[in-house]
This record gives structure tokens, sequence and C-alpha cells, in this order.
């Protein structure tokens, strides 16, 4: 099987699995799904992450921190859609559930300094607009340098 | 990338935190951002905008300048 399709399939059993589940999968979930060696699932995470697609767990390559906008891990981006509760990498990211999905979305988020509940919706396909904002800290150039604090 | 109420409460985290404040984008802009990024994510053809898309996505968004582009060197 040529790398390249191998990548494509791990890329999409990830997603597939987030979608369907609301949970980011590991190595091993993967490869049962696709029918692969686990080793195989692994190593196409680290290309993956070469292609900025995918961010591995630091220290266990075996697990996704961020298949991007879906976060691995808890946060403070919550969206429920299509039934099921998402978690976002961030606020960009929560709008980004909504567009993968091609779903309506509710996120439960908060203000960045005072914790204030701030709600963001998707309704119908477009955005139910407040007069947030969204404060980027880091620059583009240097948005992977590290991703969980972009 | 974080969420407020209002460009106070940035200017109140920046503070907080001893960082400079940057760019906000309304949320509008975000989801178009998110769109951009995102639509096509669960396909076979998903892929990372390259940067010259990103400089392009950015630009038909308003949002131009050294901050918006991914090949800067003003950052290091």
């Amino acid at each position: 099987m040529p790398v390249q399709d191998l990548d494509t399939k791990v890329k999409l059993a990830v997603y597939e699995i987030t979608a369907e589940t609301g949970r980011v999968p590991n190595s091993s979930q993967v490869s049962r799904k696709i029918d692969i060696d686990e080793t195989e699932a692994v190593a196409a995470f680290g290309r993956l992450h070469a292609k900025r697609l995918l961010l591995p767990e630091p220290g266990d390559p075996s697990r996704i921190r961020m298949a991007p906008p879906f976060s691995g891990v808890p946060t403070k981006f919550p969206v429920e859609a299509n039934g099921k509760q998402y978690y976002a990498n961030c606020v960009w990211d929560a709008y980004g559930i909504a567009a993968a999905l091609h779903s309506d979305a509710i996120s439960r988020a908060s203000d960045g300094h005072t914790g204030e509940r701030l709600t963001l919706e998707v309704k119908n396909g477009a955005p139910v607009l407040e007069p947030y904002v969204a404060h980027f800290a880091v620059p583009a150039a240097h948005w992977w340098d590290d991703l969980v604090f972009t | 990338m974080l969420l407020f109420r209002s460009e106070e409460t940035v200017d109140a985290w920046c503070a907080a935190h001893n960082l400079r404040r940057h760019p906000l984008i309304n949320l509008e802009q975000l989801w178009q951002l998110a769109v951009h990024w995102y639509a096509n994510r669960l396909t076979v053809e998903s892929r990372r905008p390259a940067a010259d898309e990103m400089v392009s996505i950015f630009a038909s968004l308003g949002l131009t300048g050294p901050f918006w582009d991914p090949k800067s060197d003003q950052w290091k």
C-alpha cells in the first residue's frame, strides 16, 4: 500500500471516529477500524503531524492531542453538535467543528480573562453574531511552534 | 486563541499576562476562517492551506500585515 494511501486512510479514520463518537481515537482504535497494524497507525500519525494535520500527544505517539479542530483532551471550548459533545482546541476551532461537521452547534465557552460564560452558536448554517472578539496571542508564522499554547 | 466579551477584557488579560495585544477579530471573521480551514476536513482531499493560500484567505477578511503572514520573520 503506498504511503500516501495509508496516510489518507488513517486521516479519514481519525476524523470519522471522532465525528461519530465525539472522542479523538488512539492508534489502536484507528488500526482496528481500517485493519492495519497499530505500528503503521503510529507511523502515519507522525507523518500527518509533519503535514500539520494533527498533533500527537507529547511523550505518547499512540495518542492524538489535536486533530484540528478537535481536541483529544477536554478544553474550555466544549462544542455540542449532532447530539454529541466534542472539545475544540481554541475559539477558532469551536466554530471549526461546526464547519467540519456541516452542522449547527453550540459552544458554551467563556471570556478568556473574566471567565464569564459566552455562548457561541451556529444556527441554520450561520453564526449567531455577538459583539465578542477573538484574540490571537501568537503570529501566524509561529502557530505551530507550540500549538497547545497557540 | 481565546474569546473575550470586549476589547476591555482583552486588554486586562494581556496586562495580567504581560503580553502584547495583537489584532482582534470579530465573530463573522472567525466563522469565515473556520469555514476556510475546516469545511473539507473530513474529506479525502483535506489539507492545511499552503502559506500563500493562508495569506489570500486572511486578506479576503481584511487581515493583512506581518502578523498574518506565515512567512514573516518579524517575530523571531
